[in-house]
């Protein structure tokens, strides 16, 4: 297969993804609704907090770990269900195309989607940072770059773990229940099982966390503040946890090639 | 071997598909299957199965529901795995060299699927995408082609079961396919939009494309196809161009005359027939010799008895479809 054919996919996939119209609703309400929501609430709160460092933190926390994530396992989970759920995947395979192929580019694909809804949360999340700061702190060019770095490497290792689940299951209620599943409630349940010990660095969550950028920013005790709303991490070296995040990447998605590659269609 | 086809092809298609085979030495058989097998646990699907489908006809794939078809359709294009035997698509193995093979290979398997919150031109682009740039160019020829260019911006959620197995067609050729496997295509269709089909395949087939249809209508196997197979159980049961599977020996005559006693008395005796009976309207009766029609005809003058109907008694498909699996697989 050659790189035109490759785009083409590509770029096939993702006009799959930005007609479905329920998802893409979704999570613009995730990762864009749920940032306006958030400084909208501080502001009636009249928080001091509300803009500055402090809101800026927040904000990328909101979209790198919680709801911006949720909304790219929509987003992963459609890519990685959406041919097998319609049927049109027999066709796609009848027409000689590596099954290999068909499922790879499900991935960037799925990524470039769910990277413009994260992107345009951290725009409103940049812009509410300076224009609600009043004389709070306001972050520094290096802190804002390292976050959206660290955003999209979330946004992109969770979207590509919900196309591997996805294309492994075949079924779009199972991937979600599953992914969302053990992104929110088993992740949080692991971290606090202590006697697991160091087992608990192989938790994605827990990894993204400790390479959240400003993580030790604010006071954890305090209601709003950045320690407040992520409070996931463990001390382990940083290569541990970007292997973690590697690992979490590749092996849903040679499980979801395997499962596409060998499935009757 | 280009004689060898003419009973299977139209005569346009015949000359078309004998120069061609001439010219650059293909094979003339699109598909040949040999000793295909295929078990679903201890359920054979599909045993021993030796097909020959020669280029450039419409070729039937006749059996009831659950007698194997679809199985072997999703083995041509390599969907399941035979347990056993060889399939050669287009000359070649398709183990072997199933892109390149499929490449020009058209299918619709049970029925066409899309994803309906595209439209029917957005679903094409998807499929074109994956054939590759060239299919790009055949999306609004095969939707002009297929009738749907007014509604291509449609969703297709939106359409009827009958547009939906014409974007099928359409999304078969955008690999310009020269053969097309249709599997059940007149299923949910009215009598249009069978007819539409009917004379699609005509078409197809004229350009010297091969199309492969898979169907448990007999009679729509009988109207659209110059060569059929008959499957039962997953074993190929008869295989050859329509008026061989029909046994068109013409042995039996109908005859339409005045006096049908008189005709029956005179016919009973005669050495040139087997078997004579009266009908409402004349006599029928089996030839014993396949030659001997105009002898009866001669004698029926002679003997001052008016005939105004001599036609020789065709046996419909599906008399012998149903002949031949009962007869096989101890229906009654």
């Amino acid at each position: 297969m050659n790189l035109t054919i490759a785009f083409q996919m590509i770029a096939a996939d993702v006009l799959k993804l930005r007609r479905s119209r329920g998802p893409m609703v979704a999570a613009l309400v995730l990762s864009v609704g749920i940032i306006v929501l958030y400084f909208g609430v501080m502001e009636v709160r009249r928080n001091a907090n509300l803009g500055g460092t402090e809101g800026f933190l927040n904000g990328i926390t909101l979209l790198g770990i919680y709801f911006g994530s949720f909304a790219a396992i929509l987003i992963g989970t459609e890519a990685g269900t959406a041919d097998v759920t319609s049927g049109v995947f027999r066709d796609l395979v009848a027409t000689g195309r590596s099954r290999t192929a068909l499922f790879l580019v499900r991935v960037p694909a799925a990524i470039t989607v769910a990277l413009v809804f994260t992107f345009s949360g951290f725009l409103v999340t940049l812009g509410a940072t300076f224009a609600f700061s009043g004389s709070a702190p306001t972050p520094d060019l290096g802190l804002i770059l390292r976050s959206a770095g660290w955003v999209v490497v979330a946004t992109a290792v969770v979207t590509s773990l919900a196309v591997g689940v996805g294309s492994l299951t075949g079924s779009r209620s199972l991937t979600l229940t599953a992914v969302i599943g053990w992104q929110t409630i088993a992740s949080t349940l692991l971290y606090t099982a202590v006697f697991l010990g160091s087992a608990r660095d192989g938790v994605l969550l827990i990894a993204l966390s400790h390479l959240r950028p400003g993580k030790h920013y604010g006071a954890p005790d305090s209601p709003g503040s950045s320690g407040a709303l992520a409070d996931l991490d463990l001390p382990m070296a940083t290569a541990v946890a970007v292997l973690v995040i590697i690992a979490w990447t590749v092996v849903p998605t040679i499980a979801g090639a395997w499962r596409t590659r060998n499935q009757d269609a | 071997m280009a004689q060898r086809l003419k009973p299977y092809l139209r005569p346009m298609a015949a000359a078309r598909m004998a120069s061609m085979i001439v010219a650059v030495n293909i094979s003339p058989l699109i598909i040949e299957t040999q000793g295909l097998t295929k078990r679903f646990g201890q359920r054979h699907a599909v045993v021993d199965l030796n097909l020959a489908v020669p280029r450039g006809c419409a070729f039937g794939f006749l059996g009831h529901n659950g007698a194997g078809k679809t199985t072997l359709i999703r083995m041509l294009l390599g969907l399941t795995r035979p347990d056993a035997g060889a399939i050669r698509i287009r000359g070649r193995v398709i183990a072997e060299h199933r892109p390149e093979i499929l490449a020009r290979v058209g299918a619709i398997i049970e029925e066409p699927h899309f994803h309906g919150h595209l439209t029917g031109r957005e679903n094409l682009r998807v499929v074109a995408a994956v054939r590759g740039p060239e299919a790009h160019t055949r999306i609004e020829p095969a939707l002009a082609r297929v009738g749907l260019s007014d509604r291509g911006n449609d969703r297709v959620r939106t359409y009827s079961q009958g547009m939906r197995q014409r974007l099928g067609i359409a999304r078969c050729l955008l690999a310009d396919p020269e053969l097309l496997i249709l599997d059940e295509p007149m299923n949910g269709l009215d009598p249009g939009g069978i007819l539409e089909l009917r004379t699609m395949i005509g078409e197809l087939v004229e350009e010297g494309r091969t199309v492969f249809l898979s169907s448990h209508l007999i009679d729509e196997i009988e109207k659209t196809c110059e060569a059929a197979a008959v499957i039962d159980r997953g074993r190929l049961i008869a295989q050859g161009p329509i008026g061989q599977l029909l046994g068109d020996d013409h042995t039996e005559l109908d005859i339409g005359c005045e006096d049908p006693s008189a005709a029956l008395d005179l016919l009973a005796t005669h050495p040139a027939v087997a078997l004579a009976r009266k009908t409402t309207d004349g006599v029928r009766v089996t030839l014993a010799d396949a030659n001997g029609a105009g002898v009866i005809n001669s004698r029926l003058i002679e003997a001052g008895i008016a005939v105004y109907r001599f036609s020789p008694v065709r046996a419909s498909l599906e008399d012998r479809f149903l002949e031949i699996t009962s007869r096989v697989g101890g229906r009654s």
